[in-house]
């Protein structure tokens, strides 16, 4: 098991690389850079403070030169400053010399992004498992072709129209709900129990429609599994022993077909992080997605290199812990049976 | 395509339906030219904005172009960026596939590596950066679709080789010297088409989301041309006053994504109906 | 009050920014030497008064006694000075520097005084002064400007000082105690950052911001379909600072033949396009200054829409329909171009399809192009690879466009990018920044607008209207709009108590 894990994580190391080579690639098609935006098409900017701004930044160097300089930084954690908000740190705080601590813009964005996709997918997880199992136990019945169809529907609604329909009915119709932002211009003055549900209210119409997006795949995820056990010997063998129906459904069968779902939640998070762009973008969050579509309009390099990194390593710390949980939860993995 | 896969397929009322939807949907954008009232590109002034009559069944736009010409023709191109989008991908897809599960060793180590470092970058953000860094196109928007999406169908057809490589009918091709070439063109590949037809269709709905998506952050089709991604992306400025303006380019995005993934998860029932989606 | 931005500044000095959406804010929070009143004339800000020697090439400017910035430190001339040194300090890389690298020395022969001296007379110094945003010394001695948390957390001198700063969510600034002009009205500004332009406008819908820009659309259609929307929000209407046009690229052919230019020129109906773009909202214009100011020649009229005579020019040119496609030819070649124009400006992208409808009734077959801003800039415009394109100009309060239309302008990079070279427009140009007399600096713009639009290298497709629509509660806003806009004097609006948003909200 130890050996297996060290492997893991030695692994990421080319794969990190690989990933920053792709991302290094992708940047070098942008023929513009940094001094191309609004800033520089002022009547007044001239072409040497342009120039200037270049040389800042490195920009004149060779590519491999600018690569090198990339990578010999990000093995130390640091992804640079911004260009386009000329002071901010991309990944983590850092402090001057008079101590004025300037926050990263990762740093900022993640914690937003991530408390989104975790709320989201609890919500997911908690609709998708009684679907699943509902649908599984109905096979073919009509429970299981409407729990079908409604999550197809779901899933084949594009977001940003669902988005604007609820965002006008439950904010502007009804003032239900906040309609952008994530906090209340009051928030300060709000008692702590107001401030997290403020907060919450906020994020209610963010966390949902993304779930009810990606409930289909789960919901199917788990009707499969629970189908697939449900047809296995020991649980032919429980019911044949009298066990009482629900039990075997729920304690039983329903562990076993939970387990690869683990694995699922790990692949997931590149899709979560991408499809954040339109959502944060509709309702005015500043996380990843955001920062990431703004310094790609920006050109802005090393925002974009910094969050298409910490994505990507994201994802592979979330797949190591997703194969982690399932060797502790599956005994035969456990003791190194099976798994490739 | 086994047709008796194809009659169990139907058999599922949803994907029966999904089945329709897609029939109806071609053939609507096909025969564009035939159905739509108006050319779609036709302005006129005096009719901005109109709600859906009788002159016009889904209203006019800002440039009092009639919406549903628009939305014929703009079915075209939707539909055709997700067909070359997933054809793009599915050859990709075959190939690394087919080279992973044919040769195995480092040749897939290599390639399953490649697969392993695509899937853990967030691939919106890449479509993302490609398209704003170059410009949007069709064209671009197809490649770049295509470009991302790939690493599926390798899994699934290095997964069918990798199988079908112990089988008796190809061992015995082996011994008999067969080429390489000719045994996976002529053993190995058809025999594997089943689940890369059902993941192309799922792949097509995936694209044309996608692409609306694009054309919500101002990176989809370019104007003039329609696409329902840019129709929505209009509309969706005036959402409250000029409802038909979203309301048909959405439904139609909905209900074309509804009816891929209806078929495509009918057909993967009727392969094998207890597999799961595990892609 | 609340209002809303749709992205956030790169930094609150406006010197390293550079962006309409750092102005926005540093407007409220810096002062300038002078300033522009209502009606568009020079006056002091800072400055209690400022002269000009009699070679023109001196300008003192005396200080209003007892300045202070924001936290109680006195404002004197070594601020001014401080500032134009970091402006011009190629560390700083100043996208405004070349306005002030004129300058060939400055000095402060007391607290109160500042003086600045050219090399040679430059008439839009004084515009250049109402630029300069005056920074205190006292915080940023030493800083790099660009990384500098002043940047985030400036302090200035006028009405409002920063408040808070939530990154991507809003910005606040409260009521000065010190500002250097008395106090504002309103006791805070809030700008919200929210991107999306639609989410905008709910919020504006669910009284949740109090004013917003808009678009002709939502102007003169959704908002007076709306009965609530029109109890609660005033509609403000004012000729934009800018201008929309169809610029050649006169290093292609044919568009060196300024009769093609002419003939487009001739077949475009300006009309339509506003009324079917701007639903009426903007105006024909013939010179590339603000209708109505003195700058504009008002003897010029716009080129009328007349197909007959573009075929004619075009005929004259050599283009004819030899194989009868409907598409001319010269030399057996289609006359077929390329309309390019950056994305998210829906009103360039409506233009450009009217403008394809009407040049195919020519026998021009046109395709257009959105590209987004930034490799707009850097892969088209920049590298000149572009036939023919649809962008806008703002417009300055100083007349001087050298920049754009002299023929030394053509660097990559720089703004005569369309590659316009005529002697007698770079003869007047250079005139025009070495008069100060006024009423000649008049003439001479005029003589250069008229010779601009006989030559035809861009085609004004119209001015613009800039459309607002702000709450009610807002009160002691002037209408009619004076020349200086909407937002002139708004330390003057005020909100009435009752009218007033409820600070501790329930839910």
């Amino acid at each position: 098991m130890l050996k297996y894990l060290i492997k893991r994580v030695l692994w990421m190391i080319p794969m990190l690389v690989g990933i920053s080579l792709i991302s290094f690639f992708i940047m070098h098609l942008a023929p513009g850079d940094i001094t191309n935006n609004e800033a520089a098409f002022n009547p007044k900017a001239s072409e040497e403070s342009r120039q200037k701004l270049r040389e800042m930044y490195n920009l004149d160097k060779p590519v491999i030169v600018q690569y090198g300089l990339w990578l010999k930084r990000m093995a130390t954690l640091d992804f640079g400053n911004s260009f386009a908000s000329h002071q901010k740190p991309v990944f983590w705080q850092k402090t001057d010399k008079e101590g004025n601590v300037t926050k990263g813009m990762i740093q900022e964005a993640l914690p937003i992004t991530l408390l989104i996709n975790v709320l989201g997918l609890v919500i997911t997880l908690t609709l998708a498992i009684p679907l699943g199992v509902i649908a599984a136990r109905n096979h073919m019945g009509w429970q299981d072709k409407s729990i079908t169809l409604f999550n197809f529907i779901g899933f084949s609604i594009p977001g940003f129209w669902l988005s604007l329909l609820l965002m006008y009915w439950l904010g502007v119709v009804n003032d239900w709900l906040p309609i952008s932002g994530i906090h209340s211009l009051n928030y300060e003055s709000l008692s702590t129990w107001g401030k997290i549900k403020d907060t919450l209210s906020h994020l209610m119409m963010p966390v949902i429609i993304p779930s009810i997006t990606g409930l289909a795949g789960i919901t199917l995820f788990i009707k499969n599994g629970m189908l697939d056990v449900l047809q296995q010997d020991y649980i032919t063998t429980a019911r044949a022993k009298g066990l009482n129906e629900h039990r075997v459904v729920y304690t039983h069968a329903l562990r076993n077909a939970l387990l690869p779902l683990i694995t699922i939640i790990g692949l997931s998070i590149p899709g979560l992080i991408g499809g954040s762009v339109i959502a944060e973008t509709i309702f005015a969050i500043p996380g990843m997605g955001k920062l990431f579509y703004d310094a790609v309009l920006m050109r802005d390099f090393p925002v974009v290199m910094g969050v298409l990194t910490i994505g990507a390593a994201l994802t592979l710390i979330g797949n190591l812990l997703a194969d982690i949980a399932y060797a502790w939860a599956d005994p035969r993995v456990r003791r190194g049976v099976v798994r490739n | 395509m086994n047709f008796d896969l194809f009659k169990k397929t139907l058999a599922n009322p949803l994907a029966l339906a999904g089945f329709i939807i897609i029939l109806c949907i071609l053939m609507l954008a096909l025969f564009a030219p035939v159905f739509s009232p108006y050319d779609p590109n036709e302005i006129d002034v005096k009719s901005i904005l109109l709600a859906p009559s009788s002159m016009h069944w889904m209203g006019t736009d800002g440039l009092g172009r009639d919406v549903f010409s628009r939305m014929l023709y703009g079915g075209r191109v939707s539909l055709l960026v997700g067909l070359v989008a997933v054809g793009i991908s599915t050859a990709i897809g075959i190939v690394l596939g087919a080279l992973a599960g044919y040769y195995r060793g480092w040749v897939d180590t290599l390639i399953m590596r490649l697969v392993d470092i695509m899937l853990s970058i967030p691939s919106f953000f890449l479509i993302l950066a490609v398209i704003a860094f170059l410009t949007p196109s069709i064209i671009n928007i197809m490649i770049v679709i295509g470009l991302t999406s790939w690493m599926g169908v390798t899994r699934l057809v290095r997964a069918e080789f990798l199988s079908l490589n112990e089988r008796e009918f190809v061992l015995a091709s082996r011994t008999l010297g067969a080429e390489d070439f000719r045994l996976i063109f002529t053993h190995l590949l058809p025999n594997s088409l089943t689940p890369i037809i059902v993941s192309s269709v799922l792949g097509v709905a995936s694209a044309v989301l996608l692409e609306s998506g694009l054309s919500f952050l101002g990176l989809g089709v370019q104007p003039p041309q329609a696409s329902w991604g840019n129709i929505l992306t209009d509309g969706k400025e005036y959402i409250q006053f000029a409802w038909w303006l979203s309301l048909f380019p959405g439904l139609s995005i909905l209900v074309t994504v509804l009816g891929y993934n209806l078929l495509g998860e009918g057909l993967r029932d009727a392969l094998d109906p207890r597999s799961g989606s595990n892609k | 009050m609340i209002s809303s931005m749709s992205a956030e500044p790169s930094s609150l000095i406006y010197m390293v920014a550079g962006e309409s959406a750092s102005a926005s804010i540093t407007s409220n929070i810096f002062n300038s030497l002078l300033k522009y009143n209502k009606d568009l004339d020079l006056e002091g800000e800072l400055a209690e008064k400022w002269e000009i020697s009699k070679d023109q090439k001196t300008i003192t400017f005396t200080l209003k006694p007892n300045l202070k910035w924001a936290d109680g430190k006195p404002l004197t001339s070594a601020d001014v000075l401080f500032t134009w040194q970091a402006v011009i300090n190629p560390q700083t890389a100043s996208p405004y520097a070349s306005d002030y690298a004129l300058v060939k020395q400055a000095e402060t022969p007391d607290e109160r005084t500042f003086r600045v001296t050219y090399d040679q007379a430059y008439a839009p110094a004084l515009d250049s002064w109402a630029g300069l945003q005056v920074l205190p010394k006292h915080l940023l001695e030493g800083q790099d400007l660009h990384s500098t948390t002043f940047a985030r957390e400036p302090v200035g001198s006028s009405y409002y000082r920063l408040g808070d700063w939530k990154h991507g969510e809003n910005i606040t600034l409260t009521r000065n105690p010190n500002s250097v002009l008395g106090p504002a009205n309103i006791e805070k500004l809030v700008t919200r950052i929210i991107p999306d332009n639609s989410a905008q406008f709910l919020e504006l819908m669910a009284d949740n911001i109090d004013s917003m820009g808009l678009d002709p659309i939502k102007y003169s259609r959704i908002i007076p379909a709306r009965p609530e929307l029109k109890k609660r929000l005033n509609l403000y209407k004012e000729l934009g600072n800018s201008y929309t046009y169809l610029g050649f690229n006169l290093k292609h052919k044919p568009f060196d033949d300024v009769r093609v230019r002419k003939a487009i020129n001739y077949a475009i109906d300006k009309q339509e396009i506003i009324d079917g773009v701007y639903l009426g909202l903007g105006i024909n214009i013939a010179s590339p200054y603000k209708p109505g100011t003195r700058w504009s020649n008002p003897d010029l009229m716009p080129y009328p829409y007349n197909p007959a005579k573009a075929k004619a020019l075009l005929k004259e040119a050599g283009f004819v329909d030899t194989d009868g496609d409907g598409i001319l030819e010269r030399d057996s070649k289609p006359f077929t171009f390329e309309i390019i124009t950056n994305n998210g400006n829906k009103e360039r992208e409506k233009t450009a399809i009217f403008i394809q409808r009407r040049l195919k009734e020519i026998g021009i077959d046109v395709s257009i192009r959105s590209i987004e801003w930034a490799s707009f800039i850097s892969r088209f415009i920049k590298t000149g690879d572009f036939d023919v394109v649809i962008l806008g100009w703002g417009l300055g309060l100083d007349p001087d466009q050298f920049n754009i239309w002299h023929s030394s302008q053509q660097k990559p990079g720089q703004f005569n990018f369309i590659g316009y070279n005529n002697p007698s427009v770079d003869r007047l140009l250079e005139q025009g920044r070495t008069e100060l007399d006024p009423d000649k600096r008049m003439k001479i713009y005029h003589k250069f607008a008229k010779v601009l639009l006989e030559d035809s290298p861009v085609v004004y497709l119209s001015a613009g209207y800039g459309l607002t629509a702000i709450h009610k509660r807002i009160q002691g806003i002037i209408n009619p709009i004076p020349p200086a806009g909407v937002g002139y004097d708004s330390q003057k609006w005020y909100i009435p108590e009752p009218l007033r948003r409820n600070e501790i909200s329930t839910n």
